[in-house]
């Protein structure tokens, strides 16, 4: 127990659980806590039991690593606590320590396997080219992962996207700017068709765009699930390639990794004594923007065409209240010609994705997810946009009506520019 | 420690899942929002008044004590197993039954979190006023074991003036039905307002039926900023004095200003040295007679300024800012204790100074926010409760201000209930009469006194 007592959480932080005085104002917005109802799943709870472990009275047993474990890290009790107690950020870093005494389960082991080192590469393409029908033909029809059916599950791109371009995609006409793109898993081996949109919109504005080689998943997904360590690598590779001192900006498309890069590479670091390193994250850190951020500087209006439709816009957690990113997406979508926008009820509410969440909480994430789809279902839009490829994922795994489209907001810009 | 045949037949009762023993669930049930901590041996969660009879039977045959509990936002640990046993939690036994519009009343399980009845009703153009500031997390069962009041009283009383009846389950293990759904009901004794405010004694409420109101037409939000507290005071007894009514009349001091301006960015003045926050609403004709008859007051009793609300949003942000003051404070200081002694509303304001200079004598740092209207003081004392010395000057200006309180005819306590923070001070109100009848009360209905033992009354046993 004692070794518990030196736990590598930032003394501010620790501070902090002082702070609550239990009024449980965050069991009122916490969506967790509004599917289970118990204590241990509300985070007052958890910052009650985390204080416990600081001041030496608990020992940090598998069941208090098993209610850590029932957090979407969606932020949503940080933005509510009048206290000002930084709740993700303690229970980030509780589960950090945790790790080091219970180890992962080996889907998660496997996953950040792949995610962490340079094997996902090759992997995926191999996946993707040959096996791809063979193995989806292989699986029982009827199965899901977590929440989401087999059916539903994305198609892996035959390519990876960074190697359909070359390193340095130079614009259609005179350059008017210069941004290093941040692809991210997702977009490189899942979803082409937003990296294409993101590549294409630029070029038509006049945005030289480059692809740096060599830059690896963010690590975002394996710091949350307390992998540390394992993610310094990719965290390091990534400083060294986006050298932020020649572009505007540095542009991400997945609401994940703008955070991973904004707000969580100089705090991980930190946190964890690199200090040198945080300062090259936090320079890194002032030129990344949100590709809906970057785009808000440019007057499109003149050249888009009509996109008859009607949309309605989902915030991802780590844009909304990781990145503070709200007007922007809703005003590219609004500046489209003929698309309707119609503002869901609850469309700052998580959609139960939570990263690896709802494979580990199918139990919870489906009702979370299910007050989304409702929600959505309401605005009778045919068009979902959201910037956050696990909350697509989420949110088109769960719907039962295939005519409603779950896009990125680039998407239906890129068609509406074509 | 609970013998093992116990535990089985509660957990033949509702399940595993439903019955928790591990140490962390037992220290998530360890507190509330006041600073002390009590564990229970086992944390059940019924789903029907059947499930929550059954249970009651299962203790009183084994003499296990029982503590009912709702969503722990209660400020006295009046919810917790103060000498172990179960802790019942209703927190899963949370539907809405009925809203019924003919008749205007709604029937609720204990669980159902009062703003989510509020919104429920709203929805259909009817009215549930009671609010107190944790409406968005406290339910609607605990509500009723403290008679909850909250920053509407002003106007439209407490959650006492809103039940029609209710059912419960005796400590016997019985469940008992009380009240009716007609608005007139004089039949017996009136057991529904007995248990309204009993703070988790006397029986387990199941069911309560509550009296709707229709909803306001309109509404509007006042801000009135003050140079001297004082000055806010007195135009609060003023308001009372000349006959207006409005919805809420809330006060908040410099510090707690500065806390909510921390915590949510609004805007508030932090040079100001008080804040009356006030809403009137109904018809909008009289809204508006109203909203510019208040202003001009505040005007004239020194209001350096008046704001009135324009939107719906604009009253919310407010309002959600309000509510978050409690917690808002605690970025002050660690911890924080909240006082409610209410006073008649004509000596509010020599409360408040009186307050302040007992806080300042024993060098306690005190926030201070009112339901002004009901004269229901809501002095915030911050500190931190690590340091010894400085928890005991607490406790110290909590004994002056119930003394100063009842010196000036008012109550110890307003809304938050006696629990154990105030259970010595009860026969400085309550008579040996008065105290002698409630025991036999409590005797009535609890005989072996094995429901939330620990509680107000017998905590001052001693003293008849």
């Amino acid at each position: 127990m004692s070794n518990f007592l030196n736990i590598m959480i930032p003394e501010e932080l620790k501070e902090q659980v002082h702070n609550c005085i239990r009024c449980g104002l965050c069991m009122s917005t916490c969506p967790v806590y509004k599917q289970l109802f118990f204590e241990g799943a509300s985070p007052r709870g958890k910052i009650q039991l985390i204080k416990k472990v600081l001041e030496g009275k608990l020992e940090p047993s598998a069941n208090f690593a098993r209610l850590l474990g029932t957090c979407l890290l969606c932020e949503t009790c940080t933005v509510t606590c009048p206290s000002g107690v930084q709740l993700d950020r303690l229970m980030k870093a509780m589960r950090a320590e945790l790790l080091s005494r219970f180890s992962l389960p080996w889907e998660k082991r496997t996953l950040f396997n792949l995610l962490s080192g340079s094997r996902l590469l090759p992997f995926c393409m191999f996946w993707g080219r040959t096996l791809e029908n063979p193995l989806r033909f292989l699986l029982p029809s009827q199965g899901r992962v977590g929440t989401i059916p087999f059916s539903k599950l994305p198609r892996l791109n035959a390519r990876p996207l960074i190697s359909q371009y070359p390193e340095v995609v130079r614009p259609d006409g005179a350059r008017v700017g210069r941004v290093l793109y941040f692809v991210g898993c997702a977009t490189n081996y899942l979803s082409e068709n937003v990296g294409r949109s993101v590549i294409a919109i630029l070029s038509r504005l006049g945005v030289e765009v480059i692809i740096p080689r060599g830059q690896m998943c963010c690590g975002f997904p394996i710091c949350l699930a307390g992998a540390r360590k394992a993610a310094l690598k990719n965290i390091r590779r990534n400083l060294q390639v986006f050298d932020p001192t020649t572009v505007d900006a540095v542009i991400v498309d997945c609401a994940t990794c703008g955070a991973a890069l904004k707000e969580e590479y100089p705090r991980v670091l930190e946190e964890m004594g690199e200090g040198k390193a945080a300062e090259a994250a936090r320079r890194l850190g002032q030129k990344v923007l949100d590709i809906s951020q970057y785009l808000s500087r440019f007057d499109l209006g003149k050249n888009l065409r009509p996109v008859e439709s009607r949309v309605t816009y989902h915030d991802p957690c780590h844009l909304l209240r990781t990145q503070k990113v709200k007007e922007e997406p809703r005003s590219l979508l609004k500046g489209i010609p003929g698309l309707e926008f119609v503002e869901m009820e609850g469309a700052d509410l998580c959609c139960g994705g939570g990263g690896t969440f709802q494979v580990e909480h199918p139990e919870v994430a489906a009702g979370i997810t299910a007050n989304k789809i409702q929600a959505i279902l309401e605005t009778r839009a045919d068009l979902v946009a959201t910037g956050c490829p696990g909350c697509r994922l989420q949110i088109h795994g769960n719907l039962k009506d295939d005519r409603i489209r779950v896009v990125h907001p680039v998407e239906l810009l890129a068609l509406a520019l074509s | 420690m609970l013998k093992p045949e116990v535990l089985e037949a509660l957990s033949a009762i509702v399940g595993r899942e439903r019955c928790k023993t591990s140490k962390e669930d037992l220290l998530t049930y360890g507190y509330d929002a006041c600073i002390y901590e009590y564990l229970p041996d086992v944390v059940i969660f019924p789903k029907s008044t059947r499930e929550t009879a059954d249970i009651m039977k299962t203790a009183l045959a084994h003499q296990v004590f029982v503590t009912p509990r709702g969503a722990g936002s209660g400020l006295g640990a009046e919810s917790l197993a103060k000498q172990g046993g179960i802790v019942i939690c209703f927190s899963m036994m949370n539907r809405i039954l009925e809203i019924n519009r003919a008749n205007r009343y709604a029937v609720v399980e204990p669980g159902v979190v009062i703003a989510d009845l509020q919104k429920a009703v709203e929805g259909v153009g009817l009215f549930y006023p009671p609010d107190p500031g944790s409406a968005a997390v406290a339910t609607m069962g605990g509500a009723v074991a403290m008679n909850a009041g909250g920053m509407r009283g002003v106007k439209y009383g407490v959650t006492r003036d809103y039940l029609l009846g209710l059912e419960m389950v005796l400590p016997s293990g019985e469940v008992m039905t009380t009240g009716t759904v007609t608005a007139k009901d004089v039949t017996g004794y009136d057991l529904t307002r007995l248990i309204c405010g009993s703070e988790g004694t006397l029986a387990l409420v199941t069911r309560i039926t509550v009296r709707l109101l229709p909803r306001p037409k309109a509404k509007r939000t006042l801000q009135a900023v003050y140079d001297s507290i004082d000055r806010a005071g007195d135009t609060v007894s003023r308001i009372i004095e000349a006959g207006i009514i409005p919805a809420t009349l809330e006060l908040m001091d410099r510090m707690v200003i500065k806390a909510l301006e921390e915590s949510a960015h609004l805007g508030l003045p932090l040079d100001a040295e008080a804040i009356l926050l006030i809403d009137v609403d109904g018809d909008p004709e009289t809204v508006e007679r109203q909203a510019a008859l208040v202003a001009e007051f505040c005007k004239s009793q020194g209001a350096r300024e008046v704001r009135v609300s324009s939107s719906e949003k604009e009253n919310e942000q407010l309002w959600v800012a309000r509510r978050s003051a409690f917690g808002a404070v605690a970025r002050l200081r660690p911890s924080c204790l909240i006082e409610d002694a209410t006073v008649p509303v004509s000596v509010l304001t020599a409360t408040i100074k009186k307050v302040k200079e007992i806080c300042a004598r024993n060098q306690v740092q005190v926030a201070v926010l009112a339901h002004a209207g009901d004269g229901n003081l809501h002095p915030l004392m911050l500190f931190d409760q690590r340091n010894r010395e400085e928890l005991e000057r607490v406790e110290k200006s909590m004994d002056e201000i119930v003394d100063y309180a009842l010196s000036v005819g008012g109550t110890l306590s307003g809304e938050h209930g006696i629990g154990i923070t105030k259970a010595k001070y009860l026969p400085k109100q309550l008579s040996p009469t008065s105290l002698r009848i409630m025991r036999a009360i409590k005797r009535t209905f609890d005989p072996q006194g094995i429901l939330n033992p620990g509680s107000f009354l017998e905590k001052t046993q001693g003293n008849n």
